[in-house]
């Protein structure tokens, strides 16, 4: 006796073991399957005939993997990404507000300094925020994903360096002061939402460009 | 048969100009594009979606989750802001293209 949801399921696991593992494109080809059976039933052919012509139309799972790997960074993991530019950026705003604008009138600066002071915190602000948004329209666009994936790693790596830095050596000279603390903990927010934005950007350059030639 | 190079060239602004008439989803695409080219304008059913996906991810398009008649969740795409500009800018291409191949026919029969 044919079973119609085994078989489906038994196509769903060859799919799996050729290596379409993500969740929604399987769900998609699995929706799309099963309306494709429904329709060649009610042309009145056999649920194995249908199921037959269904898969065959839908095509051989390793031209289909081979597809979906050109398909880039999921728009779930680009979602995850923004967030973390827009926590990063924040947070080192906040910070940024709260410490360097005290520091440079609390001390007994020259005029110029101070101005020179304010021109570097106001480039710093103006960088952690435009860096997200303008960076695409600066860097290169690097048609090599590796080599792509591999200067994001290393903005991470830069973070990671940066974060070690900051939690391990700066805080000695900080001991005692608050607002030097809260700095510092700002400070690290700014360089990882620089770097994020530097990463991030080089994604958007690829897929501005793409955007544009293919349109 | 069309050719799978000119299919394949042609499934983006297909794609968006169905979407441009309200949102979709991939089998309804596939039927209507067949229904439209008479059968002759035939893709491999599963090969849609990863297109579908690039579009996405390109954020010409965007798609949701909803149910079908069935109760089974099915995507839906429809099509954003760079989706519009680029459907705009494959129709004038494709239109030059059109009435090059015109222009140049009518020339054989003069």
């Amino acid at each position: 006796m044919f079973d119609l949801e085994k078989s489906i399921a038994d196509w769903r696991q060859q799919m799996l073991a050729a290596g379409i593992k993500t969740p929604v494109p399987l769900e998609e080809l699995e929706n799309h399957l099963r309306e494709d059976i429904a329709q060649q039933m009610q042309s009145g052919l056999s649920a194995p005939q249908a199921l037959g012509i269904a898969v065959k139309k839908i095509g051989q799972a390793p031209e289909l993997k081979r597809e979906f790997k050109k398909t880039g960074i999921p728009m779930e993991i680009q979602k995850i990404i923004k967030l973390a530019g827009v926590i990063c950026v924040t947070v080192a705003l906040f910070c940024q507000l709260f410490t360097c604008p005290p520091f440079v009138f609390a001390f007994g600066f020259s005029l110029m300094t101070r101005v020179l002071l304010l021109a570097v915190w106001a480039i710093t602000v103006a960088t952690t925020v435009l860096s997200w948004r303008y960076n695409h329209k600066l860097l290169p666009v690097i048609r090599n994903q590796p080599l792509r994936r591999a200067v994001g790693i290393v903005c991470y790596m830069g973070c990671l360096l940066w974060m070690r830095f900051v939690l391990f050596h700066l805080p000695e000279f900080a001991t005692g002061s608050l607002s030097l603390l809260v700095f510092l903990f700002g400070s690290e927010w700014t360089v990882m939402a620089i770097l994020g934005g530097v990463g991030h950007g080089l994604e958007k350059a690829v897929s501005r460009h793409d955007l544009k030639t293919a349109s | 048969m069309i050719r799978k190079e000119l299919v394949a060239a042609s499934a983006e602004p297909l794609i968006l100009s169905l979407l441009a008439r309200g949102e979709s989803y991939g089998y309804a695409i596939i039927q209507e594009v067949k229904a439209r080219s008479d059968g002759k304008l035939q893709w491999t059913d599963g090969m849609l979606y990863p297109v579908l996906h690039r579009m996405e991810h390109r954020g010409l398009i965007k798609s949701r989750w909803g149910e079908s008649e069935t109760g089974r969740k099915r995507k839906y795409y429809s099509l954003k802001k760079d989706g519009k500009t680029a459907m705009a800018k494959h129709h004038e291409q494709w239109s030059l293209v059109h009435s090059v191949l015109s222009g140049l026919r009518k020339e054989q029969y003069v």
